[in-house]
């Protein structure tokens, strides 16, 4: 090709971009920057009086006990769906892998959850753990095991953890896929290789297949980071950020500041502020990972 | 290097997509509203005739108060059947009586129905006509109309803001009270205590007998927690005083208090005789504990009694007002802050404006006003009173309305200087239930609302016009 030196743009290639661009721009980025504006003003997200407050709302992030506890609880829980997802999700992608039959039926009935919507989860589990009705402290009491009986979502030292789980139940199907595609193209030369030389199941799998699902890896853990940095869904359904603000994460606190308590300037404030932190962690997830994968 | 693409792009989607919500265009609206007051006008036989007058003037067919054919949205908290089924009978006799005039109700999603306003509201679907519920936010956003004296008339009680009623209040203000399993009551020869030392005594003999828990509550919506924080705050701070709220805008008092900190302790006396699992129990369903015999009592308003006759109508009901320590009978009750209103929009356009207030006025006529009350147990505020068929229980409560020895809004629903900032009230539940749990102490809880009050006090106080005007 031969170099103008002058910028020609290719009509056919804008014709297909700005359809989308004018999308993403009005709908996100717009109103992303408008958010920015937002955070310095004490705005109710109704009325025509908006004023600006300057750093107020990000002083009162960084001195309020509220958000204190609110990243406190979302980087707890966050660390915890991250961990079990992948776990579980691994788990069941080597099952399935391995079963010799039905393995449609497995990997269908792993994946189910995924596609029940987070309201729906949340309402079924929230029956479910119910103390005097739910079917955890039912069963408990039909096995002669009253003693464990908990108020699952009332107890301020186990409620995270419940909500948690249900995360984890909900969203391990779905890594398990990632991981299973994965897994199955790791290629069998080199495990047979590795078999010629008397290599045991374990260490195929930390020597060969781990170091080759490495990606996978990368991937899953940077998408279960971000859903459990924006878990809303479960949250409301189940405990509204109760019992007191035992559960109440920042995406939750932005919401109800922000939506609940018209204080959108404030709510705009903390979403500024989540954002960095996600860009932060990702980032640092990122350097971590990626320096542990391995390329063919 | 993809990977890497791929994530980026994630992380990115999803904060812009968190923020992006955050974000919206401000709404157009009219007049900057000013700062709040309360008024409690009591009615005279004068405005007894007036409305009286009122209601015969709209009642009378074909007398055309609109120019030309004019259509008006309606929305409410349509999350009761009970209220939907009246709402429309309502609508119904009303459009019947105006053909001139088309009411239409458009959904109103009881469950969040104050973010569905505002919703509404930001896309430019705000209604004509609206149950109100968060006034002084929209009257300070200039969004609603002033209603005018025939219909403010109708009413017993009204709520002012400098000067203007914005509300034409639907029902008393919801009186709370203890509604008990008389079957259980009688059986044990458990009689309604007329003193609080009673009301505990009360409790703590079914808490032995142990068949039962004494009080169901429904920890887990923080609303309902607000009907105890209201009656032990009414007990020990509003009982010495009234303006407690503005004194601390005024920086004259704080929530150290030792009237606050009783009130905290009153309720940790009560509460100890919540059933198990208090804290994840819905409001939604402590009428089955009721029926069920696993709860003698419930604490809440008369809008449960006909949901308890649902659940179970051989159900035997009994009703009392929970006495203060100090002997008074202090109940929630009178008009309140939330009511019909008309948008500042619609009172531009004349025929709009005419047919809204035809719609209000003929609303509150007795015998239209009465499907509304009876459907929800709701205390009429109007001078011309409904004839109700209603349960003895509820009767009850209407006459206990009368001879109480002070009768007002929540503590939450007052306007002017002892108006709540926006984020106070919800603050302070959730921390009365860490105080319950035990998971802080009163002292620690009083200083956690102290700061918080603190804060909100920078972007709103009545006393200073901030965030107000």
């Amino acid at each position: 090709m031969k170099k103008t030196g002058k910028f020609r743009p290719d009509k056919v290639a804008i014709g297909f971009i700005a359809p989308a661009f004018l999308f993403y721009t009005l709908f996100i980025i717009v109103p992303t920057l408008s958010s920015v504006y937002y955070s310095f003003t004490s705005w109710d997200g109704i009325s025509p009086t908006i004023r600006f407050v300057g750093l107020a709302n990000y002083k009162e992030i960084f001195t309020s006990a509220r958000f204190g506890n609110a990243l406190k609880n979302t980087v707890i829980l966050t660390l915890f769906i991250s961990i079990l997802e992948n776990a579980f999700a691994l788990g069941l992608a080597l099952i399935v892998d391995h079963v010799r039959w039905m393995k449609n039926l497995f990997r269908s009935a792993f994946y189910i959850p995924v596609l029940i919507s987070g309201i729906v989860s949340g309402f079924i589990w929230k029956i479910m753990y119910n103390y005097n009705f739910g079917a955890i402290n039912s069963i408990l009491s039909g096995v002669g095991l009253e003693g464990w009986k908990q108020d699952w979502l009332g107890n301020t030292a186990l409620t995270l953890i419940m909500v948690g789980v249900v995360l984890v139940w909900k969203g391990a199907g779905y890594y398990m896929i990632i991981y299973l595609a994965s897994l199955q193209s790791v290629s069998t030369d080199i495990i047979e290789a590795a078999e010629i030389d008397g290599a045991t199941p374990i260490q195929k799998f930390k020597s060969i297949t781990l170091p080759l699902i490495s990606g996978a890896f990368t991937i899953n853990f940077t998408l279960s980071l971000i859903n459990g940095l924006k878990v809303f869904d479960q949250i409301s359904v189940m405990t509204d950020g109760g019992p007191g603000f035992t559960t109440e994460t920042l995406v939750y606190l932005l919401y109800k500041v922000g939506f609940n308590e018209g204080r959108q300037g404030f709510g705009t404030a903390v979403g500024i502020v989540l954002l960095f932190i996600i860009i932060i962690l990702n980032t640092l997830q990122q350097k971590f990972l990626r320096s542990r994968e391995v390329q063919l | 290097m993809k990977k890497k693409i791929l994530a980026a792009v994630l992380s990115a989607a999803t904060v812009t997509g968190m923020l992006a919500g955050c974000g919206s265009t401000a709404s157009t609206g009219g007049a900057e509203s000013a700062a709040a007051t309360t008024a409690n006008t009591e009615s005279t036989s004068a405005d007894a005739d007036a409305a009286a007058d009122a209601g015969a003037a709209a009642t009378t067919a074909g007398e055309s108060v609109v120019t030309e054919p004019t259509d008006l949205t309606f929305i409410f908290a349509d999350g009761d059947e009970g209220m939907k089924t009246a709402m429309n009978e309502i609508v119904n006799r009303f459009n019947e009586a105006y053909p001139d005039i088309t009411v239409t109700i458009e959904p109103g999603n009881g469950g969040a129905y104050s973010e569905f306003l505002k919703t509404k509201d930001s896309v430019g679907e705000f209604p004509d006509i609206m149950e109100m519920r968060d006034t002084a936010m929209y009257v300070r956003a200039g969004k609603l109309a002033e209603l005018p004296e025939e219909i403010t008339s109708l009413f017993q009680t009204t709520t002012e803001f400098e000067g203007a009623v914005y509300t034409a209040p639907l029902g008393g203000e919801n009186t709370n009270g203890i509604i008990y399993n008389k079957t259980y009551f009688d059986e044990n020869g458990f009689a309604e205590p007329t003193t609080y030392e009673e009301f505990l005594e009360l409790c703590q003999a079914i808490q032995e007998k142990g068949d039962m828990a004494p009080l169901v509550v429904g920890g887990q919506d923080i609303w309902h927690m607000g009907f105890w924080f209201h009656k032990a705050y009414n007990d020990q701070v509003l009982s010495q005083d009234p303006e407690f709220i503005k004194h601390c805008y005024e920086g004259t008092k704080d929530f150290t208090d030792e009237t606050v900190k009783a009130t905290f302790t009153e309720l940790q006396d009560i509460m100890q005789y919540a059933q198990d699992g208090w804290t994840s129990t819905p409001d939604a369903q402590i009428t089955t504990f009721l029926v069920s015999d696993m709860a003698a009592m419930m604490y809440s308003d008369t809008h449960m009694f006909s949901n308890i006759q649902q659940a179970d109508p051989s159900f035997e009901m009994g009703w009392f007002a929970v006495p203060s320590p100090d002997g008074k009978t202090r109940l929630v009750g009178g008009a309140g802050i939330g009511g019909l209103a008309i948008s500042a929009e619609a009172a531009q356009d004349p025929n709009k404006k005419a047919a809204g207030e035809a719609f209000i006025k003929f609303f509150f006529q007795p015998e239209n006003y009465k499907l509304y009350c009876e459907s929800l147990s709701a205390i009429p505020t109007t001078v011309d009173k409904p004839q109700l068929d209603v349960l003895p229980v509820f009767q009850e409560v209407i006459d206990a309305t009368e001879t109480a020895d002070d009768l007002a809004p929540m503590w939450n629903g007052r306007v002017g200087d002892n108006e709540l900032p926006p984020d106070f009230r919800n603050f302070t539940y959730k921390t009365l239930v860490e105080v319950l749990q035990g998971t802080r102490d009163i002292d620690s809880a009083c200083e956690e609302m102290n700061k918080t009050w603190k804060t909100a006090m920078e972007s709103f106080n009545p006393i200073t016009g901030t965030g107000i005007k």
